[in-house]
């Protein structure tokens, strides 16, 4: 080869800055105010939306006689026992999440900031593990309470044709659809997530795994 | 004294933006997207621009933020400020430029780099800008041998598009 193509597209590109656009003063300023849309924004607000949604549904009313539930069922202390460790653990991940989001600085390498901005996703990601998790041993401690209490009846404020099904059977029947719901409660939350996390970074963990195979 | 600030920082955005137009023109595909692209470097230079110390040139500064911001921030919007209209984004070239060998040769290669990957147009991008590899690999976070490894096989994938 009598010259390397790259050169010559060099001098092309160097003679080329003549036809770029031109942007005014005014032009400019008026961008400085604009909001970001990065996608460090974009994880940012989900986060926060995905850390307070579980804890919005315990204000529900619904929620909140499922209180009355666990007496009757005689799991209340469990269940306080439960959420005392459940919150210490989301302000930890809140704190960690946080820290970790202060580190994102565009004036990192490439390689060190998508980096960066992954570690701080997957703070998320994990405490959304740990909340699934929790929902499904909530859930767990519900059956076992249900196998385990002699007024089903009175949890669940039963009437009317349920009264006339033998107890057992009833139990039987409560804690198989109770792990039901259970079940699918997790996954379908799980699903909306890891779809939203997926679209959220999949040009971030393409870039990174191509800077990471330049690494070695 | 932000106003200032504002100042001094505009008359230099405004006198560099080449830099930027250039990152845009390589990553996005029509005007829309330049502008946005383009107004999203902005966002991000101004808002690190308090610690932009003076130390390297304000030029070499703007490389790494336009390009992680090109790289890893930036996402569609449609929240953009209007700007004069151009014509075209560089590189879409009128085919009548276009009549000998080498410049059809040229128009190819623009192309074939339009083609490539996010991390590889940024080492093309940081190459025709006429950037040694230890600024290359210092901008990318990589090592200086692997951005020379790296530049070697997309010479050899441009090779290969422009001659099947």
């Amino acid at each position: 080869m009598a010259m390397d193509e790259l050169e010559l597209l060099k001098k092309d590109w160097q003679k080329k800055e003549g036809e770029l656009p031109k942007l005014s003063y005014e032009e400019i300023y008026k961008m400085i105010w604009k909001k970001s849309s990065s996608i460090v924004k974009w994880i940012f607000y989900i986060s926060i939306i995905e850390f307070v949604l579980p804890h919005l549904l315990y204000l529900l009313p619904s929620a909140r006689s499922g209180f009355d539930m666990y007496n009757e069922l005689g799991i209340t202390n469990l269940f306080i026992g439960l959420s005392i460790l459940q919150y210490a653990v989301v302000f930890y991940f809140i704190y960690q999440f946080y820290r970790r989001y202060r580190e994102i600085s565009v004036l990192d390498n490439a390689k060190q900031l998508t980096n960066n901005i992954l570690r701080t996703r997957r703070t998320v990601k994990n405490y959304v593990i740990f909340s699934l998790s929790m929902i499904l041993l909530i859930f767990a401690i519900i059956v076992f309470g249900i196998y385990s209490t002699d007024n089903l009846v009175a949890a669940f404020q039963l009437e009317g044709k349920a009264l006339e099904t033998s107890p057992e059977k009833l139990k039987f029947i409560f804690m198989v659809g109770m792990s039901i719901v259970g079940v699918l409660f997790t996954l379908l939350l799980g699903g909306i997530y890891f779809l939203l996390y997926g679209l959220l970074t999949r040009k971030l963990s393409k870039n990174h795994k191509e800077l990471k195979k330049l690494e070695v | 004294m932000t106003k200032e600030l504002e100042h001094r920082f505009v008359t230099e955005l405004e006198s560099n933006q080449n830099i930027v137009h250039k990152v845009c023109s390589l990553y996005t595909n029509d005007r829309d997207a330049h502008n946005d692209l383009f107004q999203e470097i902005t966002i991000q230079l101004w808002k690190a621009y308090p610690k932009f110390r003076g130390d390297s040139k304000f030029s070499t500064w703007m490389y790494r933020v336009a390009l992680n911001t090109a790289i890893t921030l930036y996402r569609k919007s449609k929240k953009r400020v209007q700007t004069q209209n151009y014509d075209s984004v560089i590189f879409k070239i009128k085919a009548d430029e276009y009549d000998d060998t080498q410049e059809k040769q040229l128009k190819l290669m623009y192309n074939a780099v339009k083609q490539l990957g996010d991390i590889d147009k940024a080492l093309v991008f940081l190459y025709l800008e006429d950037k040694d590899y230890a600024e290359i690999s210092e901008t990318l976070g990589i090592t200086e041998g692997n951005a020379r490894v790296k530049m070697n096989r997309i010479k050899n994938k441009l090779r290969t598009l422009l001659n099947p």
